[in-house]
Protein backbone atom coordinates (compact mmCIF):
# COMPACT_ATOMS: atom_id res chain seq x y z
CA UNK A 1 0.00 0.00 0.00
CA UNK A 2 1.36 3.41 -0.94
CA UNK A 3 2.09 5.89 1.87
CA UNK A 4 1.03 9.45 2.55
CA UNK A 5 3.49 12.09 3.75
CA UNK A 6 3.22 11.24 7.47
CA UNK A 7 3.57 7.53 6.83
CA UNK A 8 6.57 8.12 4.56
CA UNK A 9 8.27 10.15 7.29
CA UNK A 10 7.43 7.78 10.15
CA UNK A 11 10.38 5.90 11.59
CA UNK A 12 10.71 2.35 10.28
CA UNK A 13 9.39 -0.60 12.29
CA UNK A 14 12.88 -1.81 13.13
CA UNK A 15 15.22 -1.37 16.05
CA UNK A 16 17.18 1.85 15.68
CA UNK A 17 20.33 -0.06 14.74
CA UNK A 18 18.53 -1.35 11.65
CA UNK A 19 17.99 1.89 9.74
CA UNK A 20 19.66 5.25 9.25
CA UNK A 21 18.41 8.76 8.63
CA UNK A 22 19.19 9.43 4.97
CA UNK A 23 20.43 12.93 5.83
CA UNK A 24 23.70 11.35 6.96
CA UNK A 25 24.33 10.91 3.24
CA UNK A 26 23.37 14.40 2.17
CA UNK A 27 23.95 16.97 4.89
CA UNK A 28 26.95 19.28 4.55
CA UNK A 29 27.45 19.64 8.31
CA UNK A 30 27.53 15.85 8.75
CA UNK A 31 30.02 15.63 5.91
CA UNK A 32 32.28 18.27 7.46
CA UNK A 33 32.04 16.47 10.79
CA UNK A 34 33.04 13.17 9.18
CA UNK A 35 36.24 14.65 7.80
CA UNK A 36 37.23 15.84 11.26
CA UNK A 37 36.02 12.93 13.38
CA UNK A 38 36.48 9.95 11.06
CA UNK A 39 38.97 10.55 8.30
CA UNK A 40 41.45 12.78 10.08
CA UNK A 41 42.27 10.11 12.66
CA UNK A 42 41.84 6.95 10.56
CA UNK A 43 44.56 5.04 8.76
CA UNK A 44 43.96 5.44 5.03
CA UNK A 45 45.54 3.60 2.09
CA UNK A 46 47.44 6.16 0.01
CA UNK A 47 49.16 3.84 -2.48
CA UNK A 48 51.03 0.55 -2.77
CA UNK A 49 54.75 0.08 -2.22
CA UNK A 50 55.14 -1.14 -5.81
CA UNK A 51 54.22 2.37 -6.98
CA UNK A 52 57.30 3.83 -5.26
CA UNK A 53 59.89 1.08 -5.66
CA UNK A 54 63.09 3.08 -6.01
CA UNK A 55 64.71 5.68 -3.77
CA UNK A 56 63.16 9.12 -4.37
CA UNK A 57 60.10 7.65 -6.11
CA UNK A 58 57.06 9.60 -5.04
CA UNK A 59 53.31 9.40 -5.40
CA UNK A 60 50.69 12.07 -4.73
CA UNK A 61 47.50 11.34 -2.84
CA UNK A 62 44.56 13.55 -2.01
CA UNK A 63 43.61 12.56 1.52
CA UNK A 64 39.86 12.18 2.16
CA UNK A 65 40.01 15.31 4.34
CA UNK A 66 41.22 17.21 1.29
CA UNK A 67 44.85 17.48 2.41
CA UNK A 68 47.26 16.99 -0.54
CA UNK A 69 49.97 14.52 0.37
CA UNK A 70 53.30 13.40 -1.04
CA UNK A 71 54.31 9.80 -0.40
CA UNK A 72 58.05 9.45 -1.01
CA UNK A 73 60.67 6.77 -0.54
CA UNK A 74 63.87 8.14 0.95
CA UNK A 75 67.44 7.24 0.13
CA UNK A 76 67.22 4.98 3.20
CA UNK A 77 64.24 3.24 1.45
CA UNK A 78 61.89 4.35 4.22
CA UNK A 79 58.51 5.58 3.07
CA UNK A 80 57.43 8.95 4.45
CA UNK A 81 54.54 11.28 3.82
CA UNK A 82 54.32 15.07 3.84
CA UNK A 83 51.81 17.76 3.01
CA UNK A 84 52.25 18.75 -0.62
CA UNK A 85 52.15 22.36 0.52
CA UNK A 86 55.14 24.68 0.43
CA UNK A 87 55.64 26.32 3.83
CA UNK A 88 56.57 29.57 2.07
CA UNK A 89 53.51 30.75 0.13
CA UNK A 90 51.31 27.68 0.33
CA UNK A 91 51.91 26.53 -3.21
CA UNK A 92 51.75 22.98 -4.50
CA UNK A 93 55.25 21.51 -4.50
CA UNK A 94 54.85 18.48 -6.78
CA UNK A 95 52.37 18.50 -9.63
CA UNK A 96 52.73 15.19 -11.49
CA UNK A 97 50.87 12.34 -9.75
CA UNK A 98 54.03 10.19 -9.60
CA UNK A 99 57.68 10.47 -10.39
CA UNK A 100 61.19 10.46 -8.99
CA UNK A 101 62.51 13.56 -7.28
CA UNK A 102 65.77 13.68 -5.36
CA UNK A 103 64.96 17.29 -4.61
CA UNK A 104 61.37 18.38 -4.39
CA UNK A 105 61.45 21.95 -5.61
CA UNK A 106 58.53 24.34 -5.51
CA UNK A 107 58.22 25.93 -8.95
CA UNK A 108 57.02 29.23 -7.47
CA UNK A 109 60.16 30.47 -5.67
CA UNK A 110 62.46 27.40 -5.95
CA UNK A 111 62.49 26.37 -2.31
CA UNK A 112 63.75 22.77 -2.22
CA UNK A 113 63.08 19.87 0.11
CA UNK A 114 64.59 16.41 0.50
CA UNK A 115 62.81 13.06 0.96
CA UNK A 116 62.98 13.46 4.74
CA UNK A 117 60.94 16.67 4.58
CA UNK A 118 63.85 18.97 5.37
CA UNK A 119 64.22 22.21 3.50
CA UNK A 120 67.59 22.08 1.72
CA UNK A 121 67.50 25.38 -0.08
CA UNK A 122 65.79 28.74 0.23
CA UNK A 123 66.64 30.70 -2.86
CA UNK A 124 68.36 33.97 -1.89
CA UNK A 125 67.53 33.09 1.70
CA UNK A 126 70.15 35.16 3.48
CA UNK A 127 69.46 38.24 1.37
CA UNK A 128 65.78 38.19 2.19
CA UNK A 129 65.55 36.72 5.66
CA UNK A 130 69.01 37.61 7.05
CA UNK A 131 69.19 35.63 10.33
CA UNK A 132 65.44 35.81 11.03
CA UNK A 133 64.40 32.64 9.15
CA UNK A 134 66.44 29.78 7.73
CA UNK A 135 66.16 26.30 6.17
CA UNK A 136 65.70 24.71 9.58
CA UNK A 137 62.52 26.73 10.05
CA UNK A 138 61.03 25.58 6.76
CA UNK A 139 60.48 21.82 7.07
CA UNK A 140 57.48 20.12 5.49
CA UNK A 141 54.60 18.93 7.65
CA UNK A 142 55.20 15.19 8.08
CA UNK A 143 52.28 12.79 8.32
CA UNK A 144 52.49 9.37 9.91
CA UNK A 145 53.02 6.69 7.27
CA UNK A 146 53.36 2.93 7.61
CA UNK A 147 53.71 0.13 5.09
CA UNK A 148 51.79 -3.01 5.84
CA UNK A 149 48.96 -5.45 5.23
CA UNK A 150 49.96 -6.44 1.72
CA UNK A 151 52.56 -3.72 1.19
CA UNK A 152 50.11 -0.84 1.17
CA UNK A 153 51.21 2.61 2.28
CA UNK A 154 48.87 3.86 4.96
CA UNK A 155 48.77 7.43 6.23
CA UNK A 156 47.24 9.02 9.30
CA UNK A 157 46.92 12.79 9.81
CA UNK A 158 46.58 12.41 13.57
CA UNK A 159 50.02 12.58 15.21
CA UNK A 160 48.76 11.04 18.42
CA UNK A 161 46.44 8.24 17.32
CA UNK A 162 46.86 4.49 17.49
CA UNK A 163 49.31 2.49 15.37
CA UNK A 164 48.25 0.92 12.09
CA UNK A 165 48.45 -2.52 13.69
CA UNK A 166 46.16 -1.44 16.51
CA UNK A 167 43.76 0.17 14.03
CA UNK A 168 43.42 -2.91 11.83
CA UNK A 169 43.41 -5.41 14.71
CA UNK A 170 42.38 -8.89 13.54
CA UNK A 171 40.32 -7.62 10.60
CA UNK A 172 42.77 -8.70 7.90
CA UNK A 173 43.81 -11.99 9.51
CA UNK A 174 41.77 -13.94 6.95
CA UNK A 175 43.78 -12.36 4.12
CA UNK A 176 47.22 -12.34 5.68
CA UNK A 177 48.15 -15.87 4.48
CA UNK A 178 47.33 -14.75 0.94
CA UNK A 179 49.44 -11.59 1.07
CA UNK A 180 52.83 -13.06 1.87
CA UNK A 181 54.24 -12.80 -1.64
CA UNK A 182 55.22 -9.37 -2.97
CA UNK A 183 52.44 -7.85 -5.04
CA UNK A 184 52.35 -5.26 -7.79
CA UNK A 185 49.71 -2.80 -8.97
CA UNK A 186 48.80 -3.37 -12.62
CA UNK A 187 45.60 -1.37 -12.73
CA UNK A 188 44.66 2.06 -11.43
CA UNK A 189 41.74 4.26 -12.24
CA UNK A 190 39.60 6.83 -10.52
CA UNK A 191 35.85 7.10 -10.82
CA UNK A 192 33.99 10.26 -9.86
CA UNK A 193 30.29 9.75 -9.26
CA UNK A 194 27.45 11.73 -7.70
CA UNK A 195 26.88 9.86 -4.47
CA UNK A 196 27.96 9.75 -0.84
CA UNK A 197 31.08 7.79 0.07
CA UNK A 198 29.20 5.70 2.63
CA UNK A 199 26.84 4.44 -0.04
CA UNK A 200 29.83 3.03 -1.90
CA UNK A 201 31.19 1.44 1.27
CA UNK A 202 27.68 0.12 2.05
CA UNK A 203 27.67 -1.59 -1.33
CA UNK A 204 30.93 -3.26 -0.42
CA UNK A 205 29.43 -4.22 2.95
CA UNK A 206 26.38 -6.14 1.75
CA UNK A 207 25.90 -8.79 -0.89
CA UNK A 208 22.12 -8.60 -1.06
CA UNK A 209 22.81 -6.25 -3.97
CA UNK A 210 24.12 -9.22 -5.98
CA UNK A 211 20.68 -8.96 -7.59
CA UNK A 212 22.09 -6.04 -9.62
CA UNK A 213 24.85 -8.28 -11.03
CA UNK A 214 23.90 -10.88 -13.60
CA UNK A 215 27.47 -12.16 -13.37
CA UNK A 216 27.27 -12.73 -9.59
CA UNK A 217 23.81 -14.25 -9.75
CA UNK A 218 24.88 -16.81 -12.30
CA UNK A 219 28.37 -17.56 -10.99
CA UNK A 220 27.68 -17.11 -7.27
CA UNK A 221 24.12 -16.88 -6.01
CA UNK A 222 22.98 -19.92 -7.96
CA UNK A 223 25.92 -22.02 -6.75
CA UNK A 224 26.25 -24.17 -3.62
CA UNK A 225 27.91 -22.44 -0.67
CA UNK A 226 26.83 -18.94 -1.62
CA UNK A 227 24.34 -18.58 1.23
CA UNK A 228 26.85 -20.01 3.73
CA UNK A 229 29.19 -17.01 3.50
CA UNK A 230 29.22 -15.21 6.82
CA UNK A 231 29.93 -11.67 7.93
CA UNK A 232 32.28 -11.10 10.82
CA UNK A 233 32.55 -7.71 12.48
CA UNK A 234 35.83 -6.51 14.02
CA UNK A 235 36.75 -3.63 16.32
CA UNK A 236 36.96 -0.15 14.76
CA UNK A 237 34.14 -0.82 12.30
CA UNK A 238 35.91 -3.28 9.98
CA UNK A 239 34.08 -6.36 8.64
CA UNK A 240 34.74 -9.39 6.47
CA UNK A 241 32.82 -11.84 4.34
CA UNK A 242 34.04 -15.40 4.17
CA UNK A 243 35.13 -17.24 1.06
CA UNK A 244 33.21 -19.26 -1.48
CA UNK A 245 33.98 -20.79 -4.84
CA UNK A 246 32.87 -18.81 -7.87
CA UNK A 247 31.73 -20.91 -10.85
CA UNK A 248 33.12 -18.77 -13.63
CA UNK A 249 32.19 -21.23 -16.32
CA UNK A 250 28.50 -20.61 -15.53
CA UNK A 251 28.80 -17.23 -17.32
CA UNK A 252 28.55 -17.54 -21.10
CA UNK A 253 31.90 -16.90 -22.71
CA UNK A 254 33.75 -17.39 -19.43
CA UNK A 255 35.71 -20.41 -18.31
CA UNK A 256 37.33 -21.94 -15.26
CA UNK A 257 40.28 -19.78 -14.28
CA UNK A 258 43.79 -21.22 -14.28
CA UNK A 259 46.08 -18.78 -12.48
CA UNK A 260 44.53 -18.53 -9.03
CA UNK A 261 46.12 -16.92 -5.98
CA UNK A 262 48.52 -18.31 -3.35
CA UNK A 263 46.62 -20.27 -0.75
CA UNK A 264 43.21 -19.35 -2.11
CA UNK A 265 40.92 -22.15 -3.20
CA UNK A 266 40.26 -22.11 -6.97
CA UNK A 267 37.57 -19.55 -7.68
CA UNK A 268 37.81 -18.33 -4.07
CA UNK A 269 36.60 -14.94 -2.91
CA UNK A 270 37.36 -13.00 0.29
CA UNK A 271 36.19 -9.46 0.93
CA UNK A 272 37.21 -7.27 3.87
CA UNK A 273 35.97 -3.75 4.51
CA UNK A 274 38.19 -1.36 6.43
CA UNK A 275 36.51 1.57 8.16
CA UNK A 276 35.73 4.21 6.99
CA UNK A 277 36.08 3.53 3.26
CA UNK A 278 38.56 0.96 2.03
CA UNK A 279 37.97 -2.55 0.74
CA UNK A 280 40.23 -5.53 0.13
CA UNK A 281 38.56 -7.73 -2.46
CA UNK A 282 40.47 -10.89 -3.35
CA UNK A 283 38.71 -12.86 -6.03
CA UNK A 284 40.23 -15.81 -7.89
CA UNK A 285 43.37 -14.22 -9.33
CA UNK A 286 43.23 -10.54 -8.49
CA UNK A 287 43.31 -8.38 -5.40
CA UNK A 288 41.22 -5.26 -5.87
CA UNK A 289 41.56 -2.35 -3.47
CA UNK A 290 39.03 0.48 -3.22
CA UNK A 291 39.87 3.72 -1.46
CA UNK A 292 37.15 6.34 -1.14
CA UNK A 293 38.01 10.01 -1.39
CA UNK A 294 34.82 11.94 -0.59
CA UNK A 295 34.56 15.21 -2.52
CA UNK A 296 31.28 16.40 -1.02
CA UNK A 297 28.13 15.00 0.57
CA UNK A 298 26.97 13.85 -2.85
CA UNK A 299 30.24 13.65 -4.76
CA UNK A 300 32.68 10.78 -4.50
CA UNK A 301 35.95 9.77 -6.03
CA UNK A 302 36.97 6.14 -5.68
CA UNK A 303 40.50 5.00 -6.41
CA UNK A 304 40.54 1.47 -7.80
CA UNK A 305 43.63 -0.68 -7.85
CA UNK A 306 44.15 -4.15 -9.29
CA UNK A 307 47.11 -6.18 -8.06
CA UNK A 308 48.85 -9.34 -9.13
CA UNK A 309 52.01 -11.02 -7.91
CA UNK A 310 55.37 -9.45 -8.59
CA UNK A 311 56.60 -12.89 -9.67
CA UNK A 312 53.99 -13.21 -12.44
CA UNK A 313 55.04 -14.45 -15.83
CA UNK A 314 53.65 -12.38 -18.73
CA UNK A 315 51.06 -15.11 -19.32
CA UNK A 316 49.96 -15.17 -15.69
CA UNK A 317 49.75 -11.38 -15.60
CA UNK A 318 47.70 -11.34 -18.79
CA UNK A 319 45.18 -13.74 -17.25
CA UNK A 320 44.92 -11.66 -14.08
CA UNK A 321 44.33 -8.55 -16.17
CA UNK A 322 41.67 -10.35 -18.17
CA UNK A 323 39.97 -11.56 -14.98
CA UNK A 324 40.12 -8.08 -13.50
CA UNK A 325 38.74 -6.37 -16.56
CA UNK A 326 35.89 -8.81 -17.06
CA UNK A 327 34.15 -7.66 -13.91
CA UNK A 328 36.10 -4.79 -12.36
CA UNK A 329 37.57 -2.65 -15.13
CA UNK A 330 35.92 0.59 -16.31
CA UNK A 331 34.23 -1.55 -19.00
CA UNK A 332 33.74 -4.48 -16.62
CA UNK A 333 30.39 -6.14 -16.02
CA UNK A 334 30.12 -5.56 -12.26
CA UNK A 335 31.87 -2.30 -11.51
CA UNK A 336 29.64 -0.34 -13.88
CA UNK A 337 26.56 -1.87 -12.25
CA UNK A 338 27.77 -1.03 -8.74
CA UNK A 339 28.61 2.54 -9.69
CA UNK A 340 25.28 2.97 -11.48
CA UNK A 341 23.49 1.72 -8.38
CA UNK A 342 25.18 4.09 -5.92
CA UNK A 343 24.77 6.95 -8.37
CA UNK A 344 21.08 6.12 -8.45
CA UNK A 345 21.03 6.34 -4.65
CA UNK A 346 22.73 9.73 -4.88
CA UNK A 347 20.13 10.90 -7.37
CA UNK A 348 17.20 9.72 -5.27
CA UNK A 349 18.62 10.83 -1.95
CA UNK A 350 20.28 14.20 -2.45
CA UNK A 351 19.06 17.16 -0.44
CA UNK A 352 15.49 18.14 -1.26
CA UNK A 353 14.27 14.79 -2.55
CA UNK A 354 12.39 13.96 0.69
CA UNK A 355 14.21 10.70 1.05
CA UNK A 356 13.94 9.89 4.75
CA UNK A 357 15.20 6.48 5.82
CA UNK A 358 17.55 3.80 4.58
CA UNK A 359 16.89 0.30 5.86
CA UNK A 360 19.58 -2.07 7.09
CA UNK A 361 17.07 -4.50 8.55
CA UNK A 362 17.82 -7.90 7.00
CA UNK A 363 18.69 -10.61 9.50
CA UNK A 364 19.80 -13.98 8.15
CA UNK A 365 22.12 -15.31 10.84
CA UNK A 366 24.92 -13.02 9.57
CA UNK A 367 25.01 -14.85 6.23
CA UNK A 368 25.52 -13.31 2.84
CA UNK A 369 22.21 -11.40 2.49
CA UNK A 370 22.15 -10.25 6.12
CA UNK A 371 22.74 -6.50 6.45
CA UNK A 372 24.82 -6.85 9.59
CA UNK A 373 27.92 -5.56 7.79
CA UNK A 374 26.32 -2.14 7.39
CA UNK A 375 24.92 -2.20 10.92
CA UNK A 376 28.40 -2.88 12.21
CA UNK A 377 29.76 0.08 10.23
CA UNK A 378 27.08 2.48 11.50
CA UNK A 379 27.55 1.43 15.11
CA UNK A 380 31.18 2.57 14.81
CA UNK A 381 30.20 5.62 12.75
CA UNK A 382 27.72 6.70 15.46
CA UNK A 383 30.26 6.15 18.21
CA UNK A 384 32.97 8.19 16.57
CA UNK A 385 30.68 10.91 15.29
CA UNK A 386 28.97 11.31 18.65
CA UNK A 387 25.59 11.23 16.96
CA UNK A 388 23.43 8.23 16.13
CA UNK A 389 23.06 7.45 12.46
CA UNK A 390 19.31 6.93 12.98
CA UNK A 391 18.91 10.38 14.57
CA UNK A 392 21.91 12.52 13.55
CA UNK A 393 20.38 15.84 14.62
CA UNK A 394 18.95 14.74 17.96
CA UNK A 395 15.36 15.35 16.93
CA UNK A 396 13.88 12.38 18.69
CA UNK A 397 15.13 9.21 20.27
CA UNK A 398 13.75 5.98 18.96
CA UNK A 399 14.03 2.96 21.19
CA UNK A 400 17.60 1.96 22.13
CA UNK A 401 19.54 0.06 19.52
CA UNK A 402 19.90 -3.66 19.92
CA UNK A 403 23.35 -5.00 20.26
CA UNK A 404 24.83 -5.53 16.81
CA UNK A 405 25.62 -9.14 16.01
CA UNK B 1 36.51 3.88 -54.78
CA UNK B 2 40.26 4.03 -54.19
CA UNK B 3 41.99 2.09 -51.44
CA UNK B 4 42.36 5.04 -49.05
CA UNK B 5 38.67 5.77 -49.43
CA UNK B 6 37.79 2.12 -48.76
CA UNK B 7 39.87 2.10 -45.60
CA UNK B 8 38.38 5.33 -44.32
CA UNK B 9 34.87 4.12 -45.06
CA UNK B 10 35.49 0.92 -43.11
CA UNK B 11 36.57 2.91 -40.05
CA UNK B 12 33.63 5.27 -40.34
CA UNK B 13 31.10 2.49 -40.96
CA UNK B 14 32.39 0.63 -37.92
CA UNK B 15 31.57 3.69 -35.82
CA UNK B 16 28.12 4.04 -37.33
CA UNK B 17 27.40 0.39 -36.55
CA UNK B 18 28.50 0.75 -32.92
CA UNK B 19 26.60 4.05 -32.54
CA UNK B 20 23.48 2.32 -33.82
CA UNK B 21 23.91 -0.73 -31.59
CA UNK B 22 24.30 -2.81 -34.73
CA UNK B 23 26.80 -5.20 -33.19
CA UNK B 24 26.20 -7.92 -35.75
CA UNK B 25 26.97 -5.38 -38.45
CA UNK B 26 30.13 -4.33 -36.63
CA UNK B 27 31.36 -7.88 -36.29
CA UNK B 28 30.72 -8.48 -39.99
CA UNK B 29 33.32 -5.81 -40.69
CA UNK B 30 35.85 -7.75 -38.62
CA UNK B 31 38.09 -10.57 -39.82
CA UNK B 32 37.77 -13.91 -38.02
CA UNK B 33 41.12 -13.24 -36.34
CA UNK B 34 39.92 -9.82 -35.12
CA UNK B 35 41.26 -8.60 -31.78
CA UNK B 36 39.86 -5.62 -29.89
CA UNK B 37 41.85 -3.99 -27.10
CA UNK B 38 41.39 -0.90 -24.98
CA UNK B 39 44.65 0.44 -23.58
CA UNK B 40 45.82 3.53 -21.79
CA UNK B 41 48.80 4.86 -19.89
CA UNK B 42 48.50 5.68 -16.21
CA UNK B 43 50.76 8.53 -15.09
CA UNK B 44 49.75 7.57 -11.53
CA UNK B 45 51.32 4.10 -11.58
CA UNK B 46 53.55 4.92 -14.56
CA UNK B 47 52.43 1.87 -16.47
CA UNK B 48 50.57 0.95 -19.61
CA UNK B 49 47.28 -0.69 -18.80
CA UNK B 50 44.92 -2.94 -20.72
CA UNK B 51 41.30 -2.23 -19.90
CA UNK B 52 39.66 -4.69 -22.28
CA UNK B 53 40.98 -7.40 -24.57
CA UNK B 54 38.80 -9.71 -26.64
CA UNK B 55 38.96 -11.79 -29.77
CA UNK B 56 36.01 -11.91 -32.13
CA UNK B 57 34.08 -14.61 -30.23
CA UNK B 58 34.77 -12.67 -27.02
CA UNK B 59 33.31 -9.53 -28.54
CA UNK B 60 30.31 -11.49 -29.75
CA UNK B 61 29.73 -12.81 -26.20
CA UNK B 62 30.15 -9.34 -24.76
CA UNK B 63 27.47 -8.00 -27.08
CA UNK B 64 25.18 -11.00 -26.55
CA UNK B 65 25.35 -10.65 -22.79
CA UNK B 66 24.57 -6.93 -22.79
CA UNK B 67 20.79 -7.29 -22.30
CA UNK B 68 21.39 -9.47 -19.23
CA UNK B 69 23.24 -6.68 -17.44
CA UNK B 70 22.16 -3.41 -15.88
CA UNK B 71 23.75 -0.71 -17.99
CA UNK B 72 23.76 3.00 -18.62
CA UNK B 73 21.55 3.29 -21.70
CA UNK B 74 22.67 6.78 -22.66
CA UNK B 75 23.61 6.53 -26.33
CA UNK B 76 27.16 7.17 -27.47
CA UNK B 77 28.18 9.05 -30.59
CA UNK B 78 31.65 8.37 -31.93
CA UNK B 79 33.34 11.10 -33.91
CA UNK B 80 36.34 9.85 -35.79
CA UNK B 81 38.78 11.44 -38.19
CA UNK B 82 41.23 9.22 -40.02
CA UNK B 83 44.61 10.87 -39.69
CA UNK B 84 47.00 8.48 -41.36
CA UNK B 85 46.79 5.29 -43.36
CA UNK B 86 49.93 3.34 -44.21
CA UNK B 87 49.56 0.44 -46.59
CA UNK B 88 52.10 -2.39 -46.59
CA UNK B 89 51.21 -5.33 -48.81
CA UNK B 90 47.76 -6.57 -47.89
CA UNK B 91 47.56 -4.65 -44.64
CA UNK B 92 47.01 -1.05 -43.66
CA UNK B 93 47.85 0.58 -40.37
CA UNK B 94 45.33 3.32 -39.71
CA UNK B 95 45.49 5.99 -37.04
CA UNK B 96 42.32 7.92 -36.28
CA UNK B 97 41.37 10.54 -33.73
CA UNK B 98 38.44 9.46 -31.58
CA UNK B 99 35.97 11.50 -29.61
CA UNK B 100 33.08 9.85 -27.82
CA UNK B 101 30.05 11.87 -26.79
CA UNK B 102 27.34 10.68 -24.45
CA UNK B 103 23.77 11.96 -24.62
CA UNK B 104 21.48 11.68 -21.62
CA UNK B 105 18.17 9.96 -22.17
CA UNK B 106 16.36 12.44 -19.93
CA UNK B 107 16.63 15.84 -21.58
CA UNK B 108 19.13 14.91 -24.25
CA UNK B 109 22.10 16.87 -23.01
CA UNK B 110 25.32 15.83 -24.72
CA UNK B 111 28.73 15.87 -23.12
CA UNK B 112 32.18 14.74 -24.14
CA UNK B 113 32.76 11.31 -22.59
CA UNK B 114 36.21 10.34 -23.80
CA UNK B 115 38.96 11.10 -26.25
CA UNK B 116 41.64 8.87 -27.66
CA UNK B 117 42.72 7.19 -30.86
CA UNK B 118 41.82 4.18 -32.92
CA UNK B 119 44.91 2.26 -33.97
CA UNK B 120 43.42 -0.07 -36.57
CA UNK B 121 44.98 -2.82 -38.63
CA UNK B 122 42.98 -3.40 -41.79
CA UNK B 123 43.13 -6.48 -43.98
CA UNK B 124 43.12 -5.63 -47.67
CA UNK B 125 43.01 -7.83 -50.72
CA UNK B 126 40.13 -9.33 -52.60
CA UNK B 127 36.73 -8.20 -51.43
CA UNK B 128 35.89 -5.54 -48.88
CA UNK B 129 38.58 -4.56 -46.35
CA UNK B 130 38.14 -5.99 -42.87
CA UNK B 131 39.29 -5.00 -39.43
CA UNK B 132 42.04 -7.30 -38.20
CA UNK B 133 42.80 -5.40 -35.04
CA UNK B 134 41.49 -2.37 -33.22
CA UNK B 135 43.38 -0.83 -30.34
CA UNK B 136 41.43 1.94 -28.66
CA UNK B 137 44.17 4.03 -27.13
CA UNK B 138 42.40 6.04 -24.46
CA UNK B 139 43.58 9.44 -23.36
CA UNK B 140 40.60 9.89 -21.05
CA UNK B 141 40.79 7.65 -18.01
CA UNK B 142 38.08 9.02 -15.76
CA UNK B 143 34.83 7.58 -17.05
CA UNK B 144 32.55 8.12 -14.08
CA UNK B 145 30.46 5.00 -13.66
CA UNK B 146 32.09 3.46 -16.73
CA UNK B 147 30.24 1.87 -19.63
CA UNK B 148 29.39 -1.62 -20.81
CA UNK B 149 29.72 -1.06 -24.55
CA UNK B 150 33.22 -0.73 -25.95
CA UNK B 151 34.23 2.41 -27.81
Amino acid sequence: MAKNSAEWGAKPKFPASHYVDSRIYTDQSVFDDEKEKLFKSSWIIACHESEIEKAYDYRLFTHPTGVPLIIVRGEDMKVRSFYNICPHRGNTILYDPAGNAKRMTCIFHAWSFDARGSCIDISRGEQGYQDRYCKEDAGLREVRAEVGFGGFVWVNLDDAGCTLKEYIGPALDMLEPHMQEPMEVFHFHKAVVDTNYKLWHDTNSEFYHDFVHYFNRITGMMQPGYFDRKYVGYPNGHASVGSMEIKYDAYAGSKKRAVGWPGLAPGGWILIDIFPGMTYNLRTSVLRIDTVVPLGPNKLMVEFRGLGLKSDTPEQRAERIFDHNTIWGPFGRNLHEDLLAVQGQGRAMHEGTDSRWVLHGREENSTIHDEVGMRHFYAEWSRRMGRPSYDPFGEGRPEPARAVA
Amino acid sequence: MDQRQQIEELVYRSCLALDDGNYKGFLEMCDDSFRYTVTTYSPEIRKDMVWLDHDKPGMDTLFTNLPRHNSDHSPLTRHVTVYTSGVAGERAEVVSALQVFRTSLDGGGTGLFAVGRYLDTVKLGAGAPKLLKRVVRMVTRELGAGYHIPF
